[in-house]
């Protein structure tokens, strides 16, 4: 059975194309883009985090030239010669603005000069941490073995163990043979990050050594180590730095906790944990500046600190960054005002008659999904009517990105966040789209059901196959009992051809096929009138397809369930369908009976599909030549037009509209009358030449 | 992964962790080894004749060669026997036993605060993504992180028992109000006798050092939280979910939120360890009677003795965290078998 391959569009096509050659302006915003994409709101975060930062970058080094007093210094000169001292825990005042400690320090000379110690430490710290643990991580990792092995032992005993009580211990044996100083300090804090590099590291050499293409370069005699190399770079380049700032943030707060403790710097030198320290008898008197200050100084930029790695983190786990909520408008986006599909403004003859004798599955009109996205909002389904009769199955081909899982999912109101729906969806008399919450939630399942691709991952891993149909079931049926509801489980199972005694088994316990036939299981056990099948036999062996294929087939025949099949398999269609859609950049551009559709396609696109499926040399990944045109600003006039041979000046400027170009086969092409209402007749050319066929 | 029982499975996690006992052990030993003098020297030193001096050191063994004494610490090790402190009469063992219910039990409160607090606000967080709830919880959780413990406890301290007088500043139930000592864990203990007394006087000491040391573990809890209901909230199976018309309390309790309770169970693991650390810093400020204070203490006399001992049985204790924790996921997650 051949397939057609949808062309994949490059999903980030300005990512790949950055290059040392291209200008700095462009790299920047390069850089920048990936920040676009984050909230509003976590991008206020990282920058007022890094605002503060500099705040106190600028009050270490800077401050200390201008305040006049220095955190060690207990009088001050009053004539030549002549000093005399600060009074002892004097509250602020203007002379003292955060006040005094007991021993007549002036206590912000104390918090400038300590958050240069702080900077200081924390960038030794955190280098002999990188250095050691990446140079430990990529050793061991590379050379493996043994050592590798003990080495991973030693490191996680260590990171197990509260890294406070080590650093302590080192911070103690250091500063008792070094003298207690910044050094041993910072050395001690150093050992608490040690195993985080080198956990990381050692993970990304270690798995990339076993990658096929550094084997397959070793075997041309290639030298891994310059791949390896790269590649860890490349990785590690993206998680060091949320590390580092974490660590950074962390660092601070380790360091103020020797201090705390007496295994810090030693006193008087100026630091925040020790100063801490040192005012514990003062809160006893209610005196509370001596300890407030420093306190402050060290949430402050922690807090900045941290902001600024987590909303690195955010910049770089691209899972976290989609942004919006699900609803029903997007402000701003343009509608465009179209309609296609079948019942649309060019309703047919054909399709008024059937919409009025038969009865509907499901009447769609007008429907439209739309997206935010980093570059723009788009409709990735753009004005779609279809009429989906019951008792039949009607196939939605189109490549990937062409909208047809979006509008599979549009037809039960499930959007991801950032998703709008619009137009109408209506099953039972009722419009799924406009309804309420709750009418949703009610018709989910028991009107409509959806099927989705990829079984494996549909089902929650930690609920028996049963407790998934009890809870759907006494959902939508809350009177029917537990004991009643497992046996509509057992019977549904069984209809799909999974023994009944397997109800209680969890999800890992099936097959990917199994699982599929569960999911369809779900779907049919309250007996909804429509099916949206979602690529159900994408990943399956072809015994599994067919069996789930003739499962659909009996639903459609038997129950007089009206079945959607999304799939970009036109083999699948031919078997298990009656009508074909198919779906080019958000619009439906022909729809026909199977038979016609395949014998006879009229839509260019349409064509080359067919034409690619049913000649032999169908190895080539795309089977129509070219990219989706850019949905942001989709082009005026045909989609299709920059891939159509067939493609007339005018096509860039009309919007071809679906039209009856066959018994109940339409297709929206400006080659046939009533495509285009403006396009006169003589410049069209004869449709149907074989000769040109060949997209 | 359906190999073998539970208790085989035990078995081997406790012999695998019986070589990170070790290296932790070795690591402590040389550390201490390397610092500079001893700890009879830098007890006593100064205030015994150095020929008493001497003496001391030599019935402790310390001037044998490092190897003799690493073998005699493993072998008492090994028998349950940490040896006897320069500077205390107790055995270190009495010593663990006496100071460490303090600790577990503060850590253990602490735990409990730090896990309702994160999980409650995080998962809200997670759902009202975007919210000013949001903001602010993730705000919270990263400020209360990054205020050092021992400054939110002097606050604490000046607010509710130097100016308002509501809680005891410092300490645990003594004298008269400390119940019959049973297990050590006060709160436990006074409700086994019964004694409603020392109940209410344990837990008003308890209140300010385990509200503290949650607080700031419970900061990392709600980041955590947040970002894997967030992630779960958008897997296959919660919108296939959604597909099948749950409700959304259904889809957010049953199927988002047990997931990601996973990989939250076990990083709770994770930070008890880290937990441990901090309650040296808390016990501090509180002067609160625990093994991680005396710890603390120990190191700075040097006496190696107490610190290998306590150590040992801190990495007891993490391992055994760890253990626990592998169980209740085995429990939650059915594709985890032993
Ligand atoms: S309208 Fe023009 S460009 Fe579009 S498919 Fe038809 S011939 Fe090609």
């Amino acid at each position: 059975m051949s397939t057609v391959h949808g062309s994949e569009a490059p999903a980030d096509a300005h990512s790949a194309a950055v290059n040392s050659r291209t200008p700095l302006k462009k790299r920047l915003q390069h850089i920048y883009r990936p920040f676009r994409q984050t909230s509003r709101i976590s991008r206020g975060l990282i920058f007022s985090g890094l605002g503060v930062v500099v705040f106190f970058l600028l009050v270490a080094f800077v401050a200390p030239l201008l305040y006049p007093y220095s955190g060690t210094q207990y009088r001050k000169e009053v004539a030549p010669g002549e000093f005399v001292k600060f009074p002892a825990l004097a509250p602020p005042s203007v002379e003292h603005p955060f006040g005094t400690t007991r021993d007549g320090f002036d206590v912000l000379a104390r918090i400038i000069d300590a958050a240069s110690l702080a900077f200081v430490v924390m960038a030794i710290a955190v280098s002999i941490a990188m250095l050691v643990g990446v140079t430990l991580g990529l050793y061991s990792g590379y050379r493996g073995g043994k050592f590798d092995r003990a080495l991973v032992t030693v490191m996680d005993s260590v990171y197990a163990f509260p890294s406070l009580v080590m650093a302590i211990i080192v911070g103690f044996v250091l500063g008792s043979i070094l003298t207690q100083g910044v050094f041993s300090a910072a050395a001690a804090v150093a050992v608490v990050y040690i195993p985080q590099y080198y956990r990381v590291v050692r993970n990304h050499t270690f798995s990339v050594k076993q990658e096929p293409f550094v084997e397959a370069a070793r075997s041309f005699g290639a030298k891994d180590r310059t791949i390896v190399g790269r590649y860890i770079f490349f990785n590690v380049v993206q998680t060091v730095p949320v590390i580092l700032t974490l660590n950074a943030a962390d660092s601070i707060l380790v360091l103020a906790a020797l201090g705390f403790l007496g295994y810090g710097v030693p006193y008087p030198i100026p630091e925040w944990g020790l100063d801490i320290a040192k005012a514990t008898n003062d809160v006893a008197a209610g005196i509370w500046w001596t300890a407030f200050w420093p306190g402050m100084a060290i949430v402050l930029l922690v807090t900045a600190l941290t902001l600024v790695g987590e909303g690195l983190n955010d910049v770089v786990n691209p899972l976290l960054r989609t942004r919006g909520k699900a609803g029903r408008k997007i402000a701003g986006m343009p509608r465009s005002r179209r309609k296609n599909g079948d019942g649309g403004v060019t309703r047919s003859a054909d399709a008024v008659r059937g919409a009025a004798q038969e009865k509907l599955a499901a009447k769609i009109r007008d429907l439209r999904v739309g997206y935010r996205t980093s570059d723009g909002p788009l409709w990735a389904v753009d004005g779609v009517d279809l009429n989906l009769r019951a008792g039949e199955c009607v196939g939605l081909v189109g490549e990937s990105g062409s909208g047809k899982s979006s509008m599979g999912r549009a037809m039960l109101r499930l959007m991801p966040p950032g998703g709008v729906v619009q137009g109408e969806v209506e099953i039972d008399d009722r419009d799924i789209v406009n309804a309420p919450e709750s009418t949703v939630r009610k018709m989910r399942g028991e009107g409509i059901s959806l099927m989705f691709q990829e079984p494996m991952t549909r089902l929650n891993p930690l609920m028996r196959v049963s407790d998934h149909f009890v809870e759907m079931i006494r959902t939508h049926q809350p009177k029917t009992s537990r004991q009643r509801a497992r046996t509509m489980a057992r019977d549904a199972l069984m209809q799909v051809g999974i023994p009944p005694t397997r109800v209680d088994n969890y999800p890992h316990e099936f097959s990917g096929g199994m699982r599929q036939r569960v999911m369809l299981a779900m779907a049919i056990v309250l007996t909804p009138r429509t099916i949206v099948a979602d690529e159900p036999t994408t990943a399956l062996d072809v015994i599994v397809e067919s069996q789930i294929l003739s499962l659909l087939e009996r639903l459609r025949s038997e129950e007089n369930v009206g079945i959607l099949l999304i799939t970009h398999n036109l083999g699948v269609v031919a078997e298990a369908c009656d009508r074909v859609a198919v779906m080019y950049a958000g619009r439906i551009v022909e729809m026909g009976p199977v038979d016609q559709i395949f014998n006879d396609p009229k839509h260019p696109y349409t064509r080359g599909l067919v034409a690619s499926t049913i000649s032999l040399n169908t190895t080539e990944l795309h089977s129509v030549g070219g990219y989706p045109p850019n949905l942001v600003e989709p082009p005026t006039g045909c989609r299709f037009a920059d891939r159509c041979a067939y493609a007339m000046d005018h096509c860039t400027k009309v919007d071809p509209e679906l039209t009856t170009v066959g018994p109940e086969q339409q297709a929206a092409c400006l080659l046939y009358p009533g495509a285009g209402a403006d396009v006169p007749a003589d410049v069209r050319t004869p449709s149907g030449d074989p000769q040109k066929s060949e997209v | 992964m359906k190999t073998g029982s539970l208790g085989r499975y035990l078995v081997t996690r406790v012999l695998l962790a019986v070589p990170s006992v070790f290296i932790l052990l070795t690591l402590v030993f040389l550390l201490l080894h390397a610092a500079p003098g001893d700890p009879v020297t830098a007890t006593l030193g100064g205030r015994l004749p150095p020929a008493e001096i001497a003496a001391r050191q030599e019935t402790l063994g310390l001037n044998d060669p490092i190897y003799v004494q690493y073998f005699n610490y493993l072998a008492g090790a090994l028998t349950g026997d940490f040896g006897n402190p320069v500077t205390d009469s107790r055995s270190v063992v009495e010593i663990i036993l006496e100071t460490a219910p303090a600790t577990l039990e503060l850590a253990a409160a602490g735990m409990l605060i730090a896990v309702t607090l994160g999980v409650v606000v995080g998962a809200i967080a997670g759902r009202l993504r975007d919210t000013a709830f949001d903001v602010g919880g993730r705000l919270f959780g990263v400020v209360i992180y990054a205020a050092p413990v021992f400054w939110t406890a002097l606050l604490g301290q000046l607010l509710f028992s130097v100016k308002l007088g509501w809680l005891p500043s410092s300490g645990r139930a003594g004298g008269f109000d400390a119940p019959e000592q049973i297990t050590g864990f006060y709160v436990f203990d006074s409700i086994i006798t019964g004694d409603w007394e020392a109940l209410q006087s344990s837990l008003l000491h308890l209140i300010l050092p385990a509200v503290t040391l949650g607080l700031l573990i419970g900061g990392v809890f709600i980041r955590l939280v947040r970002v894997n209901m967030l992630q779960t909230l958008r897997s296959d199976y919660v919108e296939a979910a959604r597909g099948r018309g749950l409700p959304e309390r259904n889809v957010l309790f049953r199927h988002a939120f047990k997931t990601a309770l996973i990989p939250i169970i076990t990083i709770v693991g994770l930070q008890f360890a880290l937990m441990l650390g901090y309650a040296a810093l808390t016990e501090t400020t509180f002067s609160w009677p625990g093994l991680a204070r005396e710890l603390i203490d120990f190191v700075g006399t040097r006496d190696y003795a107490a610190v290998q001992g306590i150590v040992t049985f801190i990495a007891l204790v993490v391992v055994g965290v760890s253990l626990l924790i592998d169980i209740i996921t085995g429990i939650i997650d059915p594709r985890v078998r032993y």
